[in-house]
């Protein structure tokens, strides 16, 4: 398998998936057809848990702006980390602006609903 | 032993089914989370964007107004070095509006030349005292530095690109040309003049024969509609004078509400 590596539009952020185990999603996030872009992030994903061989996986997460969709896409995404936590040290970090609440909020529900993963929110000034 | 293939396939669509219907209770209930948070985070950035706009708004206004007060008082100025009132200013402003209108121009473009109309005369702020305020006629070459003001107007204008100072440069060149191409600077005929310049050539024209200024008294107004009647198509543009006088009433209506207090 290969890195994915995506660069940033005005509408889509930038996305690194590296094959030794660091991904990140910076940026905005209000694609046209949300699904339809964020297909290949998601097959990268199952793909390094059925075929990676590194132990351990660190997620960054920086979004400052997201339609529901995309919210709908990182659910998820962190639905496939969920799935795979048993087997691989597996560490996201959800980084938000000091100003930004709503990136805040959603960072919090992931921490809710996916009690099991190891979530740190990170505030930025 | 030839049920357990049957059973084994119920089983498993059994434990599909379960996984199934689990999975969609969980996506129903993500979903109605996400519409929730999404609307919370609409509602706000909604909000947020109506209050920009209306900071926005605020801001646009404040410069208009700004604009508004400094041509306004940059037209003082040229009219207070020739001793001439502010409601000089403020009666050219609302004749060429009313004309401006009455022409066929739109209320926002009429309402524009309204108030560049007041710049007509800055160039006068460079023309020396003794020539500007003479009693009685000026001699050839004194005339000659009196129409340079069109000129100075327009170069003191001309660099903005602001759309209402365009318009007062504009009409600052063109307010002295003659519809039968014997005004000045250039000579210029027909609606080859602009017809902001057309339109301020008129209202400055009615206005100063109606007023007393040093170098002359206040005309009669039979006198002034004589010269318009006889000037239509030569100094005038003739569509302005006739317009004139169909509206003649709101013109002296004006003329009454801003009229010079002694």
């Amino acid at each position: 398998m290969q890195d994915l590596v995506i660069e940033q539009t005005q509408y889509t952020p930038a996305i690194s998936m590296l094959t030794e185990g660091k991904i990140s999603l910076i940026g905005k996030s209000y694609p046209e057809n949300t699904f339809e872009f964020y297909k290949p992030v998601i097959q990268w994903l199952n793909s390094f848990f059925e075929e990676g061989s590194v132990d351990s996986l660190s997620v960054t997460f920086e979004i400052i702006y997201f339609n529901s969709s995309s919210s709908k896409v990182f659910f998820d995404f962190f639905d496939v980390l969920n799935l795979n936590k048993e087997d691989k040290n597996i560490h996201v970090i959800w980084q938000h602006d000091v100003d930004n609440e709503s990136a805040l909020e959603a960072g919090e529900d992931f921490v809710d609903d996916f009690p099991d993963l190891n979530i740190t929110i990170k505030t930025t000034d | 032993m030839e049920a357990s293939p049957l059973i084994e396939e119920i089983e498993n669509l059994k434990n599909s089914f379960l996984q199934v219907s689990d999975r969609l209770v969980k996506d129903i209930s993500r979903q109605e989370k996400i519409m929730l948070r999404s609307d919370r985070r609409q509602k706000k950035e909604y909000d947020e964007l109506q209050r920009k706009f209306a900071e926005v708004a605020a801001l646009q206004q404040e410069i208009e107004e700004t604009q508004k007060e400094v041509i306004f008082t940059m037209g003082a100025i040229g009219e207070s070095r020739s001793k001439e009132t502010g409601n000089h200013v403020k009666r050219v402003a609302e004749y060429s509006r009313m004309l401006a209108l009455h022409y066929g121009l739109t209320e926002a473009e009429s309402e524009m030349i309204k108030q560049a109309s007041p710049m007509h005369d800055i160039g006068k702020v460079a023309i020396p005292d003794l020539i500007l305020n003479k009693p009685g006629r000026f001699n050839e070459a004194e005339f000659e530095i009196m129409k340079t003001h069109a000129q100075i107007g327009y170069d003191m204008l001309k660099h903005s690109n602001r759309p209402l100072l365009k318009m007062a440069a504009t009409i600052a060149y063109e307010h002295h040309e003659k519809y039968n191409g014997t005004g000045y600077p250039q000579g210029t005929y027909g609606e080859n003049i602009h017809i902001y310049g057309r339109i301020t050539a008129i209202a400055d024209v009615f206005d100063a024969l109606g007023s007393e200024r040093c170098y002359k008294k206040a005309w009669e107004d039979e006198a002034i509609f004589n010269l318009f009647r006889e000037q239509s198509g030569e100094h005038f543009d003739p569509k302005l004078v006739a317009i004139f006088f169909k509206h003649l009433d709101s013109f002296l209506l004006v003329r009454r509400q801003f009229a010079d207090q002694f």
